[in-house]
């Protein structure tokens, strides 16, 4: 009698799982084709990556493929990403696009992908230092391209005074990153430097790229109308970035700040809020986005910022994946970058890419 | 049939009976689910939960409960990877290291428990802050890395994670362990006395038998049972982070609670903790091969965890009823 009561628990138990796990497994396997791409990103709840899934579902919708989008539930949870991975492996997707959380910790996996002649794409971040030939090609924020986005921004808005300057009485812009080693900064900080470079000396002026990034460096700065000053903080901590953004504040004939990450516009807030002074008329230039730095562009502190664009981000990957598994021939693209100031900050496809 | 039944045994009947439905039920709903490449994935996603669930079945035999397992685990796998990467350490040093390290501090948790008389609660909540912070001070808070297979001591993957074929050797490890320690906790006296310390501390003290000694014991195991499954992380995951783990010690008690180990005390057993592990590791499978999102993952293992205890607060009333007749 007592066990008949005991299954009769345990059957309720079994039942009322199977039969939860039944409903949200139909609400799933209606759509499903055997054949998909899937995509693992980094995280989830971040509003960058669920632009991202946008992006990838967009795709989705335009190519006829069916797509599962999924990640870990923070950008520390290596071994659920690992096992996320493996499982999808086993599932035998035409595709893969993977941010990964940590090169290391995927190569037996990527190995296995080729193995299997599954192709993986790349995507925000990608596989960094992966082996060659193990990522068919990446879906990545050029950041050279979209710094250099900034430094036309910046022209535009100083041209005219730019025009008056003279070896004599020649002007400073200053490049404010929080270091010279990680890919993202050193390509925005080069990226930059070349194309104000660039733009200087074709409108017949001289110039000179000066300061911390000696990958960068080119002319003499006492012969030219227009020195590029890079300054490098001593590590990314706010105090330094803070101290780095005084000294640039000091810099004599300072007409134009661009700061390369978020990391630099806190600097330069941090530094400003302790009663430092932004000299008039010089104009400055962000990148990425934050509460602090939506502020100062909404405000007009700044002239505007760079942001990459994760809508892109999720629909490249997902596109080159789909024709890496038809076979073709697929390379990097850039997903493009957009600028943001007080006048377009507010539009809804701007919006969705400024995170707070 | 029926003895199992008597002495308690349904449980694991019923761990058991579910853990082949739901694999069933995954077979008909999930991509894949059956092939061989999953089937691993489920092996190998279970390694380092398993070492960790069969040590911790000892504790909750006892009535205890250890919760520094998950931090414990990240806090020897960074030592390992710090002296590994930065002081140049052998592999195998750095492996033996990993097992001492934690094996002492189940020993610190045991004399907490015993002779401190800190409830086992309290004390390994203690340990598991302790071991977060522990791991975040030794490697400044920076991740390590253990080889890769692309590395000279790339053989630490093929020989406890994967062969080059694909052959999930941890499983083999994890099922030598599981048959030592079987042997331990029912064939040998150390078993007998922590058994009888999770039915009655008070009568086994009374008869004159070194109840902190045996209890202490276990968490000794436990905490040895860590250190081994550490090395198991690493090797699956290659990155341990500084500062993460905890929450893998709910996945392990999750599994041994599941296989019919009664959070009372006095009643367990190993093959049921195993199931337990196989059970959570075809849910993590599973889930996936059904295309699932993420949160779902973590929904329906919470259900599975809720459903297990209830079924252990179930058996307990049933056990006092009986006692009282």
């Amino acid at each position: 009698m007592k066990i008949k009561k005991h299954s009769k628990w345990m059957s309720l138990l079994l039942i009322v799982t199977l039969v939860s796990l039944l409903f949200a497994g139909c609400a799933k396997t209606e759509e499903a084709e055997d054949q998909y791409i899937s995509v693992i990103a980094k995280g989830f709840q971040h509003q960058f990556w669920q632009v991202v899934k946008l992006g990838s579902e967009q795709a989705a919708i335009d190519l006829g493929v069916e797509i599962y989008f999924t990640g870990p539930e923070g950008e520390s949870a290596i071994s659920t990403q690992v096992d996320m991975l493996n499982a999808e492996l086993a599932k035998n997707p035409i595709a893969i696009c993977l941010a990964a959380l940590s090169t290391e910790s995927v190569l037996s996996q990527l190995q296995e992908a080729d193995d299997k002649s599954i192709p993986v794409i790349g995507f925000d971040s990608g596989v960094p230092n992966a082996p060659a030939g193990q990522i068919a090609a990446n879906a990545s924020t050029d950041n050279a391209n979209a710094a250099g986005l900034g430094a036309e921004k910046m022209y535009e808005a100083l041209e005219t005074k730019i025009a008056t300057a003279t070896v004599a009485s020649p002007i400073t812009i200053t490049v404010l990153s929080q270091d010279a080693t990680s890919a993202s900064i050193t390509g925005r900080t080069s990226g930059f430097t070349n194309k104000m470079y660039d733009l200087i000396v074709a409108a017949g002026l001289t110039a000179a790229v000066t300061g911390d990034y000696e990958a960068v460096n080119k002319g003499d700065a006492s012969a030219s109308a227009v020195n590029i000053a890079v300054v490098v903080g001593a590590t990314p901590d706010i105090t330094d970035m803070t101290n780095a953004a005084n000294g640039v504040l000091n810099t004599n004939n300072l007409l134009g700040v661009f700061l390369s990450n978020e990391g630099a516009v806190n600097g330069l807030l941090a530094a400003l809020n302790a009663g430092s002074v932004l000299p008039d008329g010089v104009q400055v230039v962000g990148f990425d986005a934050g509460a602090g730095q939506k502020a100062a562009v909404a405000s007009g502190l700044f002239l505007g910022s760079i942001t990459q664009d994760p809508f892109q981000i999720g629909y490249k990957a997902v596109e080159l994946a789909y024709k890496a598994s038809k076979g073709e021939a697929v390379s990097d693209i850039d997903t493009g970058a957009k600028w943001y100031d007080a006048s377009n900050m507010e539009e809804p496809d701007i919006a969705q890419l400024l995170y707070d | 049939m029926l003895k199992l039944i008597k002495k308690g045994g349904m449980q694991k009947i019923f761990a058991f009976t579910a853990l082949v439905l739901i694999y069933l039920f995954f077979a008909f709903t999930g991509k894949n689910f059956t092939s061989t490449a999953t089937s691993l994935n489920i092996l190998a996603a279970s390694y380092y939960v398993g070492f960790l669930a069969l040590g911790a079945t000892f504790v909750i035999i006892t009535g205890g409960i250890d919760l520094s397992l998950g931090a414990l685990m990240m806090a020897s796998a960074l030592i390992g990877g710090e002296l590994y990467r930065d002081a140049g350490f052998p592999l195998w040093l750095c492996m033996v290291i990993m097992v001492l390290f934690a094996t002492f501090v189940g020993l610190l948790n045991g004399l907490m428990v015993t002779k401190l008389k800190l409830p086992p609660f309290i004390a390994t909540l203690g340990t598991m802050m302790v071991c977060l912070g522990f791991g975040s001070i030794v490697t400044g808070t920076s991740s390590k890395y253990f080889p890769t297979i692309l590395e000279q001591d790339g053989w630490f993957i093929r020989t406890f994670f994967k062969s080059a074929s694909g052959i999930p050797l941890g499983a083999f490890y994890l099922l030598a362990f599981f048959i030592v320690t079987f042997i331990i906790l029912n064939k040998t006296k150390i078993g007998r006395y922590i058994f009888a310390i999770g039915n009655n501390e008070e009568a086994v003290r009374l008869s004159g038998i070194k109840v902190n000694v045996w209890k202490t014991l276990a968490y000794v195991i436990s905490g040895l049972s860590v250190g081994i499954g550490s090395i198991f992380y690493a090797a699956t995951y290659i990155v341990v982070i500084p500062n993460t783990g905890n929450g893998i010690e709910l996945q392990a008690i999750a599994a041994v609670v599941i296989g019919g180990t009664s959070l009372a005390g006095g009643i367990g057993s190993l093959t049921g903790t195993m199931i337990g592990v196989f059970i959570m590791s075809i849910l993590k499978n599973g889930l996936i091969s059904m295309n699932l999102p993420a949160p779902y993952q973590t929904f329906f293992t919470g259900l599975v965890v809720i459903g297990a205890v209830l079924l252990d607060v179930y058996r307990n009333k049933r056990a006092n009823k009986a006692k009282l007749k």
